[in-house]
């Protein structure tokens, strides 16, 4: 009904399900690409976050290292403003060899000079500030009674460091300064080396200096911005920033405009430095990210998808074997039952013909019945309503008791026939000479023969042995056979009757020169009713009985019977006796 | 010589000369003087005449004595062949014909009388030992004029006779 209404116009619905599809095409896109969006969005966010928490755990870090020293550094002024020169020194050595990443720790006298330091190889000892016009910040160092930073510059030895200058009082005698360099590759190497690819990480100072740099690209000591010059305006904005002391994120595409980068900055506030480091990554690798997720997500559908077939598959093979089965267990059962229908229909026919043959032996029977009864009604009425001279009455009357006779033989082969049927046929036997009975049988025959002029010879040895058997059965028996003979072999024609001994039997040969059984009908006729002809039509009378009643006498004598025969030219029956 | 050309043969011959005794008859015709006899008598009978078929010969004799007996010229015919040659040959008033007999049965016998412009006039009674209405059906199909279930009444076959042969007469 409802695939009716689908495929009522096939055109129409074609195109409606098109429509349909490619609607739905679109909507999955739409969605997808819109989800695909929201994911990329939120991956970027929280990897943006990532990018800023790196930078600021790299400037915690720092902030927290530099800070550290300075205190100890503090500590340290603090501590030996009242010491003389040789613990001084021991407590530089103290701290410089229990604290890590120190380059040099010097002590600068009230004048400039410095006096102390360690390690050795690194302390330039007798070296002036005012003669090398470097006293700038130890001079604001002194003045302001704090510790002072100076920018990160060249040192001697190569290399950048920064210089933490710490004033010395002894109340408010001022005794001299720590200077302690810490290199910037020090800090670098402990802080920033260790970091992944594509990520790149920089730090500058407030100035712009590059303090290092893990692509290389530029030489720490150069100014980042005099480097750009007036490229990529992006960057020097976020470089402005940087020099600021914003925290933040940014984007920018390299110089050659392939990649574009993202830079996540935090600031680094040591007293009176500011610097920046930054964390600068692709921004394809959010996609990367994204697209690992995807390939895990598309491996597990995926997977699962082969699972899933594979699990319908083998349902369906099972089904399918199952199918199969239950069609052969089908098929089978029909075939047994189309088997069992044939006989059915087989026995159906068998017993239809039966029943034929019992109904044409009832009508024939009826018509065998009474047609000996119209002559002798016939006569009968005419004597009884005409009184004709005596010739015709004797006729009449002959005519009468002449019907009554063929009615009574037919009456006894009915009688025969149902004891046949019902076993009860009884055999007086005695012993008897077979050329008598021929001849007895042969005689009771003579009537017709002669009608016929039909000739009856006979070929029975003398010395043939006796048999024993019922004599009116067997009496019966050949003339039923020689009636056949005659009634079916035309006037003038022979019939032969032949005996002789064989080894085992006494046959019998009753043959004539009729018209032959066709081979066809040959195993019939000695059924029941049987008779080759049974149309109206049929030129010989008869019940059909004649050669079932025969044969079961035969056989109730021990013996067989058979016909050999060849339409046309006569039949011969063969009658065995058992010695 | 053809036994209808023996009787034309006599019928000229008396015409002629009605007096001539037997025995020349018998001698010009070259038949026994006995056969010019029957002959003779045969063709100044006016009596009516009834075909009876039948191949028993037991059922065909005590109803030709019966018929004979009720003055009917009778002939008889023990097959279906015999019964249409005799039909045609001696005309008879009315036929009695079996249905059950060797060779050509009664029914084939009746369609080819009946469809035979010379013979199909000549009413025919069917008899027959089965008394099924499916053989009544067919003898009237065929064209019998009626129909005797055997063994029959004489009396109600007398009766039967003498009135389709009235209704003929007619």
């Amino acid at each position: 009904m409802v695939s009716k209404l689908i495929f009522k116009d096939n055109n129409y619905n074609l195109l409606t399900i098109l429509i349909i599809c490619v609607f739905a095409i679109a909507l999955i896109i739409f969605l997808g690409s819109k989800s695909n969006e929201e994911v990329h969005n939120i991956v970027q966010e929280q990897f943006n976050e990532q990018q800023l928490l790196l930078a600021r755990q790299f400037t915690d870090g720092i902030e927290e290292f530099l800070n550290q020293k300075t205190t100890i550094i503090e500590i340290l002024a603090n501590e030996i403003s009242d010491k003389p020169p040789d613990e001084v020194i021991t407590s530089f050595v103290n701290v410089y060899n229990e604290t890590t990443d120190i380059h040099v720790i010097e002590f600068v006298n009230e004048s400039g000079i410095v006096t102390l330091g360690c390690p050795e190889e690194n302390r330039p000892l007798g070296y002036d500030l005012y003669e090398n016009n470097q006293e700038g910040a130890f001079e604001r160092a002194r003045d302001n009674k704090e510790t002072y930073i100076s920018r990160p510059t060249f040192l001697l030895e190569g290399g950048m460091g920064v210089f933490i200058w710490t004033p010395v009082y002894r109340v408010d005698e001022f005794k001299g300064v720590v200077l302690v360099i810490i290199r910037i590759s020090d800090i670098s190497d402990r802080f920033l080396k260790n970091c992944e690819s594509p990520r790149g990480i920089y730090m500058i100072d407030k100035r712009g200096t590059i303090l290092y740099d893990s692509s290389n690209r530029y030489r720490w000591g150069r100014n980042y911005l005099e480097k750009l010059g007036n490229e990529n305006p992006r960057l020097q904005q976020i470089l402005h920033h940087q020099m600021n002391g914003s925290e933040g994120i940014g984007y920018y595409s390299e110089m050659n405009g392939s990649e574009k980068r993202l830079i996540a900055y935090s600031p680094i506030q040591w007293r009176n430095q500011l610097w920046s480091v930054a964390v600068t990554s692709p921004v394809s690798e959010v996609d990367t990210l994204i697209n690992s997720v995807y390939v895990k997500q598309g491996v597990f559908i995926g997977v699962s998808g082969i699972f899933l077939l594979l699990g319908s598959f083998s349902i369906i093979l099972l089904l399918t074997r199952w199918n199969k089965s239950l069609e052969l267990e089908v098929d089978s059962k029909t075939s047994e039952i189309t088997k069992s229908n044939e006989l059915l229909k087989r026995a159906n026919k068998k017993l239809m013909e039966l029943d034929k043959l019992k109904s044409d032996f009832v009508s024939m029977v009826s018509h065998e019945l009474k047609t000996p009864l119209t002559p002798m009604k016939t006569s009968a009425e005419f004597l009884l309503q005409n009184d004709p001279d005596v010739n015709v009455r004797r006729e009449m009357l002959e005519l009468i008791v002449r019907n009554i006779d063929r009615q009574t033989r037919m009456v006894n082969d009915m009688l025969d026939i149902s004891r046949i049927e019902s076993g009860n046929m009884r055999f007086r036997k005695e012993i008897l000479d077979i050329g008598e009975i021929i001849n007895s049988a042969i005689e009771t025959m003579k009537k017709q023969s002669e009608e016929k002029k039909i000739n009856i010879t006979t070929d029975i040895p003398t010395d043939l042995l006796n048999i024993n058997a019922d004599k009116d059965k067997l009496i019966q028996v050949f003339i039923n056979l020689l009636s056949n003979a005659l009634k079916f072999t035309p006037n003038g024609g022979n019939v032969e009757i032949k005996a002789f001994e064989s080894e085992k039997y006494i046959e019998v040969c009753v043959k004539d020169d009729g018209i032959g059984i066709p081979p066809d009908k040959i195993n019939k006729i000695f059924n029941k009713f049987y008779q080759i002809d049974n149309t109206s039509a049929r030129p010989y009378g008869g019940s059909g009985l004649g050669l079932a009643i025969t044969k079961s006498i035969m056989e109730g004598h021990g013996g067989t019977i058979r016909v050999e025969s060849t339409p046309g030219e006569g039949s011969v029956f063969i009658l065995k006796f058992l010695k | 010589m053809n036994p209808d050309d023996i009787d034309k043969e006599i019928i000229k011959i008396i015409e002629k000369d009605p007096e001539m005794p037997y025995s020349r008859i018998a001698e010009l015709l070259q038949i026994s003087e006995e056969e010019v006899k029957v002959k003779l008598e045969m063709l100044s009978d006016t009596r009516q005449k009834i075909l009876i078929v039948d191949d028993e010969l037991d059922a065909l004799i005590p109803l030709k004595r019966a018929l004979e007996a009720e003055d009917y010229l009778v002939v008889e015919a023990s097959s279906g062949m015999e019964a249409i040659e005799k039909t045609r040959k001696a005309h008879p008033d009315l036929i009695l014909l079996d249905l059950m007999m060797p060779g050509m049965d009664g029914f084939a016998v009746c369609k080819v009388l009946k469809d035979d412009t010379l013979t199909g006039h000549i009413p025919i009674i069917m008899l027959t030992a089965k008394g099924e209405i499916d053989d009544k059906i067919g003898g009237i199909e065929i064209g019998a004029d009626d129909y005797v279930t055997k063994p029959f009444d004489l009396g109600e076959l007398k009766a039967r006779i003498k009135m389709i042969l009235r209704r003929t007469d007619v």
